[in-house]
């Protein structure tokens, strides 16, 4: 059973202080400078990966595990660490310009990566990215592969050669379904997913791998029918008063006097 | 411009997503100015006679399938929309209608956008606004590929009652059997542990990664309880497994409207921040004075969580003996 995951590295954004959020010419905010994080949906997708590894191998099942990302140079130190934690392939497709608004073409990368260059059993990709939030990537990739998709999964299980049990979220709770391959499968907010870190042994012994760099040469383009036309920051600002008191207890009974006790006795509330 | 809403009967909540495009037809698309219908998808012979009202358009097409799957639903919808000329439709804010949008306009050539603010038509081409780099930003779009497929995000809108019609056209469709290769088997359905619509008590009490472990979460929802508040928590605190996913608050979760919300050990992400940013009053607890969530709050307290939390449980035991 061959799995890719597909995951991208974003910039964590939450280290932006409030006159870091400017719009420049390109229609982007600048964020060069802070560090580049794994998307939340992506760590969670290749740490379920992973389990479904180890899962596979208690059961006999032969399983290898492939990773993919469509980003610049940047994303080399995940790719890194993916391979120390023995990532059977892990590939970088360099695109020629920034691809944030444009899960069209991911898709079409990742499904040309597919057919001509490394066939898969299964896709497994977060559902959304931090920066780009388009949430549509894994759902085009497998229009254009023509496979089905599972979306919001919690849970990856082998079952057999042929099947995984995913359990996923659905509008009144969860579904468990046991899934014909091959498919492409989303992952939504799944607890327990943090990736795992590789032994010092590990990243000695496989983390010095290289890794795979293909250009765009091998890849055609779809055109984008969703144009990005403008970007306006949003601000949260409110009064911000803060409490003032000598000890916790005083500025306790200055929360229940002004704010709580006209809430607990039924007082109607105005903004 | 011709539109059609797409609504799925199976879901529990179809009510809730008929009342959400019902406020958003009527607040970008104007009021009965396009010509609109809805396609409302169903299983059960016995539904069949609540669909009607649920219907937010004059005219509607009750679509009658085995299985609630995306799969099903889009060759369904390939069937009776071969060859019509709709310009517009609109997927609920739900899981499967992001879903829907994408990939029937993928299979119709259009183009789509999902978790959308506000929408406005113009010549030849749809605006559409969402949230974008990690909710910080709005992003404008242009759509220029019929056609248009829009999920509103998630409690964008507020819910508008659907007015009850005498003179309701439809037309019904029996699709049953259509697919009998599907890929997913032995579906078993989990529930949800909390099926309480969260967002809509008075008083919130939200813990956040602050609360630093399971125990301190548990501890904060028995005060929340006592104090007679719903409580809700940060994604993180959802991923640690700390609580369930049902009690998560933000974009990913529920949106809330409360009077007052009590925002402890939170940064006030703004992921997190919309989920709370409709309450009337916001009291941060954070024991970081530049945490973001103190300008964004209305009273904040710069303090460890636990100690005003204490602190705050002594002054209400004697009112409060439950507690
Ligand atoms: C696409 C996308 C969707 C998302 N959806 C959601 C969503 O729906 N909901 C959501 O919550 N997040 C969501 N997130 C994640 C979000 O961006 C933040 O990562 C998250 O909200 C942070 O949670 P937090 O504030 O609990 O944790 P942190 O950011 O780690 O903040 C913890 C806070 O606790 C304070 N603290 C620590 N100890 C104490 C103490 N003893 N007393 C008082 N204060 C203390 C710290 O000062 C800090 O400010 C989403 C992210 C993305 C990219």
């Amino acid at each position: 059973m061959k799995i890719l995951v597909c995951f991208k590295a974003a910039p964590n954004v939450e280290m932006l202080l409030e006159e870091d959020w400017v719009i420049n010419n390109e229609l982007q905010v600048d964020t060069s400078f802070v560090r580049n994080d794994l998307g939340s949906y992506e760590e969670s997708a290749l740490e379920m990966a992973l389990k479904l590894s180890d899962a596979s191998d208690d059961l006999g099942i032969p399983l290898e595990l492939n990773a993919l990302t469509v980003d610049g140079s940047g994303a080399t130190p995940i790719l890194k660490t993916l391979s120390a934690l023995r990532f059977a392939t892990v590939v970088r497709i360099q695109p020629r310009n920034n691809l944030l608004f444009q899960p069209t073409a991911v898709a079409s990368i990742i499904s040309q990566y597919i057919r001509q260059h490394a066939l898969q059993d299964v896709v497994l990709l977060g559902r959304q990215s931090d920066i780009g939030e388009n949430a549509k990537t894994p759902l085009l990739a497998a229009e254009m592969l023509g496979w089905p998709c599972i979306t919001r999964a919690t849970r990856i299980e082998p079952a057999d050669k042929k099947h995984l049990i995913v359990t996923h979220q659905v509008d009144d709770g969860y579904a468990r379904e046991k899934v014909r391959m091959p498919c492409v499968i989303s992952v939504g907010d799944a607890p327990c997913t943090y990736l795992r870190k590789p032994t010092l042994r590990d990243r000695l012994d496989y983390g010095k791998k290289d890794i795979e760099v293909l250009t765009m040469e091998d890849f055609q383009l779809p055109a984008e029918t969703e144009m990005l036309t403008g970007l306006e920051i949003l601000h949260h600002e409110r009064a911000g008063v803060v409490i003032e008191g000598k000890s916790p207890a005083e500025k306790a009974k200055v929360l229940y006097e002004e704010h709580l006790k006209p809430v607990l006795s039924g007082k109607e509330v105005k903004r | 411009m011709k539109f059609k809403c797409i609504l799925n009967g199976w879901a529990p909540n179809v009510k809730a997503q008929a009342e959400e495009l019902n406020s958003f037809m009527n607040s970008f698309l104007g009021n009965g100015a396009n010509p609109a219908s809805t396609i409302l998808f169903y299983a059960n012979h016995e539904d069949r006679h609540s669909l009607p009202g649920l219907v937010p358009t004059e005219c509607a097409e009750f679509v009658r399938i085995d299985r609630c799957q995306p799969e099903t639903i889009l060759e369904a919808l390939q069937r009776i929309e071969d060859k019509e000329d709709t310009s517009l439709y609109l997927f609920p804010a739900g899981f499967a209608g992001a879903e829907l949008a994408v990939r029937w306009a993928f299979r119709q050539k259009g183009s789509s956008l999902v978790q959308v603010e506000q929408v406005a038509p113009r010549e030849g081409c749809l605006i559409a606004k969402k949230k974008a780099y990690a909710d910080h930003v709005l992003a404008a779009f242009r759509l220029t590929r019929q056609p248009f497929c829009i999920s509103p995000a998630n409690g964008s809108v507020d819910r508008l009652p659907i007015a009850a019609r005498d003179n309701l056209q439809i037309i019904e469709h029996d699709l049953t059997g259509l697919r009998e290769d599907a890929f997913a088997r032995d579906s078993q359905r989990i529930p949800a542990e909390q099926a309480k619509d969260l967002g809509a008590g008075k008083f919130l009490v939200v813990g956040g990664r602050g609360l630093g472990s399971k125990e301190h979460v548990k501890q904060l929802k028995d005060v929340a309880a006592a104090m007679g508040a719903e409580f809700g928590i940060s994604r993180p605190v959802a991923l640690n497994a700390w609580g369930p996913m049902q009690w998560l608050i933000g974009v990913s979760g529920t949106i809330a409207r409360p009077d007052v919300c009590i925002a402890a050990g939170v940064s006030g992400a703004a992921a997190f921040y919309a989920g709370i940013e409709k309450s009337k009053i916001i009291i941060a607890i954070n024991s970081d004075p530049q945490a973001r969530i103190i300008k964004a709050a209305d009273v904040a307290i710069i303090d460890d969580y636990k100690t005003v939390m204490d602190e705050l449980l002594k002054i209400l035991k004697p009112i409060k003996p439950a507690i």
